[in-house]
C-alpha cells in the first residue's frame, strides 16, 4: 500500500504535504487548548516580559473558596448550568417541534426553513446588535407591544433576572436554525413505508409521532441534545454585545475572558490574571465533561434498548 | 399503491383520487400554520425593525421609534460608512477571510486526503484528534501567551493564523474522501502519478462539494468572529468590521438610525450570499453534526 505512490521518498511525500496542516493544528489549537491545564497552575499575566511562577493548585482554591469573589464565581457556575437548561429545554423542544412541521408537504416550507436558519449565519455581533434594537426601551417594537398590554419590562437595561432572560431569548432566536436543519436531515432518513404500514393500522398523528417518528429519530436527538448542551454551557458571547460585563448576569465563558482579558477590551495589562482564568476555564471544562459524558452515556444506553 | 398515498407523515396529500373532490379543512395543516406563522413574526420582527430604522432620521426615531418615516432618508447609510470606517474594516475582513480560508483549504486538503486513505501510519488516531477538538477547553489564554512571545500581536498575520485551524473542516473532508472509491487511488498509482499530481488532479475535483461547504463554514467562522480580533488586535487600522460595528455601537450609543444603517449594511449581504450559498451551508451543518 505504501508504494503506491513509487519507491524511495516518493513514499515519504503524504507525510511531507500533510505536515503544515498537523502543525499547525498542534501550535494553536490542541497543544494550547491543553496547556490551559499547565497555565491554571501559574500566575502568569498579561504581559509577555514578566517572571512566570508555579502557584500549584492556589488558582483552583482561590476560585472555589475565598471570600466574596469564590461566592460570585459559584453564582456564576450555577447560572451557565440554568442558562444551558433554559436553552437546551427550549431550543430542542422548539427545534423538533418545527423540524416535524416543516417535514409535511406545505406551501412555503422552504421560506421558513430559510427564515429561522438565517440568523445563524449572522455571527453574535450583527443578531446582539439586532435585538439590542428591538428591544429598545423607550417606544421600540417590543416595548410599545408589551406597553399596550400593560406590561412594563426593564428589557437589556433592567434587573439582572431580567437581562439574563433575554439573552436565553436572543441565543435561542440565534440558533435555533441548527437545531432545525439538523432534525430535519434525520427525518429524511425515516422510510416512508414504516409510517404508510402505521397508517393502514388506523394511528393518529401523535401516536405515529410516539411508536415511529421518535424512536428512529434518536441518534439525531442524541446529537442535537449533545450539541446544544455542550454549546450552551460554553456560551458566552451574546452576552458582551447585549448587556456587557453585567454583575449578577456573569456566566462562565465570559468570566473567563474579563479576567484574562478585561471585560470589554483586549490588550495586554500584567493585571491580567491569565493563570487564575485559566483555572476558571479549567473548572468550566470541568463541568462540560462530566456532563456531556454523563449525557452521552445515558444517551447510549437508551440507544440501545430502542434500537438494538 | 397509490390508496395508500395519503399517508400523513407530514400529510403527503397529493390529490388522491380515493379523496371526495370536496376539500375538506385539514386542521393540522391549520394548527401548522399558525405556529410557523407566529414563528415567523418573531423572526420577521427585528429584521424589518433593522431595515426600518435606517430610513428616518434621529428626532424621528426618537419622537416614534416603530412609525414609518415621513420622507425617505438615507443619510443614515452615508454617515454610518464614513463615521464606522467601514470601508476600511469591511476590507481588512475580506482580507482575513479569503487569505485564511485559503490557506486552510490548501493544508486541510492534504491532511484529509492522507487520514482517509491512511496513507500516513496512525491514521485513525489522527482522526480521532480532530474529533475530540470538540470537547476540548478553550484554547484562548495558552494561544494569546503563544501570539504574544512569537511577537503577534496586534499583528495582521499572527491574527490571520489564529484561523487556520478548523477541525470541523477536517472531519467533514475525510468523511467524504471515504466515500470516493479507492479504485481510482490505484488506477492512478498505475499510471505512475505522483503525490502531488494525484491529490491535485484526481481527489480536488471528486471532493468539490465537500470543498464548498467546508470553505463556506470557514469563511461564515471567520467573518463573524467578534472575540479574536478584540483580543489580538489593538490597532483600529487592523480592526475586522464585526469589531468596528461593536466599537461604532460604543461611540454612537443612542443614534439608532446610523447604528442600523450599519449593520444592515452587513446583514444585508450576507442574507445574499445565504439564499445562494444555503445548500452548501445546510449540508455543511448536518455534516458537521453527524461525526458526534
Amino acid at each position: 500500500m505504501d508504494q503506491r505512490f513509487g519507491g524511495g521518498f516518493a513514499r515519504l511525500a503524504p507525510y511531507v504535504y500533510l505536515t503544515p496542516g498537523l502543525l499547525l493544528y498542534f501550535l494553536i489549537a490542541l497543544g494550547p487548548s491543553l496547556a490551559t491545564a499547565v497555565f491554571s497552575l501559574t500566575d502568569a499575566t498579561g504581559l509577555p516580559n514578566l517572571p512566570v511562577h508555579w502557584v500549584g493548585l492556589a488558582n483552583y482554591k482561590e476560585f472555589l473558596t475565598l471570600g466574596a469573589a469564590a461566592r460570585e464565581n459559584i453564582a456564576a457556575i450555577l447560572r451557565t448550568l440554568a442558562f444551558s437548561v433554559a436553552v437546551t429545554v427550549v431550543q430542542f423542544t422548539l427545534g423538533l417541534l418545527v423540524a416535524l412541521l416543516l417535514n409535511q408537504k406545505l406551501r412555503g416550507t422552504k421560506f421558513f426553513r430559510t427564515l429561522f436558519f438565517l440568523p445563524v449565519i449572522f455571527g453574535v455581533t450583527v443578531q446582539g446588535l439586532m435585538w439590542s434594537l428591538f428591544l429598545y426601551p423607550i417606544g421600540g417594537p417590543l416595548q410599545s407591544l408589551l406597553h399596550s398590554l400593560g406590561i412594563e419590562l426593564g428589557y437589556l437595561g433592567g434587573q439582572p433576572m431580567e437581562a439574563f432572560a433575554w439573552v436565553i431569548v436572543v441565543q435561542i432566536w440565534s440558533n435555533l436554525g441548527i437545531t432545525m436543519v439538523i432534525f430535519l436531515a434525520g427525518l429524511t432518513t425515516i422510510p416512508s413505508e414504516i409510517y404508510e404500514a402505521g397508517l393502514i393500522d388506523g394511528t393518529n398523528r401523535w401516536q405515529r409521532f410516539r411508536d415511529i417518528t421518535w424512536p428512529l429519530l434518536t441518534p439525531t436527538v442524541n446529537t442535537n441534545l449533545i450539541l446544544t448542551i455542550i454549546g450552551s454551557l460554553q456560551a458566552w458571547q451574546l452576552f458582551l454585545v447585549l448587556i456587557g460585563y453585567k454583575d449578577g448576569t456573569q456566566v462562565m465563558g465570559y468570566l473567563v475572558y474579563a479576567t484574562a482579558f478585561g471585560a470589554t477590551t483586549g490588550g495586554t495589562v500584567a493585571s491580567f490574571r491569565q493563570g487564575y482564568a485559566a483555572a476558571a476555564s479549567m473548572v468550566l471544562f470541568a463541568f462540560v465533561l462530566v456532563i456531556g459524558m454523563t449525557v452521552q452515556f445515558l444517551l447510549r444506553r437508551r440507544e440501545a434498548r430502542l434500537l438494538g | 399503491m397509490t390508496a395508500i398515498v395519503d399517508l400523513d407523515r407530514g400529510a403527503a396529500t397529493t390529490a388522491s383520487a380515493t379523496r371526495p373532490k370536496r376539500r375538506r379543512l385539514d386542521w393540522g395543516h391549520v394548527v401548522s400554520y399558525v405556529i410557523l406563522i407566529a414563528l415567523a413574526v418573531v423572526y420577521l420582527g427585528p429584521m424589518l425593525m433593522l431595515v426600518l430604522t435606517p430610513l428616518k432620521t434621529l428626532p424621528e426615531f426618537q419622537k416614534n421609534a416603530i412609525g414609518l418615516p415621513d420622507t425617505l432618508n438615507l443619510s443614515s447609510f452615508a454617515n454610518a460608512w464614513d463615521k464606522a470606517n467601514f470601508p476600511r474594516y469591511l476590507l481588512n475582513t475580506v482580507i482575513y477571510t479569503v487569505s485564511s480560508v485559503l490557506i486552510f483549504l490548501v493544508t486541510a486538503v492534504f491532511l484529509a486526503v492522507a487520514i482517509a486513505r491512511r496513507f500516513v501510519r496512525g491514521s485513525g488516531s489522527l482522526f480521532t484528534l480532530f474529533v475530540i477538538a470538540l470537547f476540548l477547553p478553550a484554547a484562548l489564554i495558552p494561544q494569546f501567551q503563544l501570539i504574544l512571545r512569537l511577537g503577534l500581536y496586534d499583528n495582521p498575520i499572527g491574527y490571520v493564523m489564529l484561523f487556520l485551524v478548523n477541525p470541523i473542516g477536517v472531519v467533514i473532508l475525510v468523511n467524504y474522501i471515504r466515500t470516493i472509491p479507492v479504485e481510482l487511488d490505484e488506477a492512478a498509482a498505475i499510471e505512475g502519478c505522483g503525490y502531488f499530481r494525484f491529490v491535485v488532479q484526481i481527489v480536488i475535483p471528486l471532493i468539490m462539494p465537500a470543498i464548498a461547504t467546508v470553505a463556506v463554514l470557514a469563511a461564515i467562522g471567520v467573518w463573524n468572529e467578534l472575540i479574536l480580533p478584540t483580543i489580538y488586535l489593538s490597532n483600529q487600522d487592523y480592526y475586522p468590521i464585526t469589531r468596528g460595528l461593536l466599537v461604532f455601537y460604543g461611540v454612537y450609543g443612542s443614534d439608532w438610525p446610523s447604528i442600523a444603517a450599519a449593520v444592515l449594511m452587513i446583514a444585508a449581504p450576507m442574507t445574499v450570499f445565504f439564499l445562494f450559498a444555503q445548500r452548501w451551508i445546510i449540508g455543511g451543518v448536518t455534516a458537521g453534526a453527524v461525526k458526534g
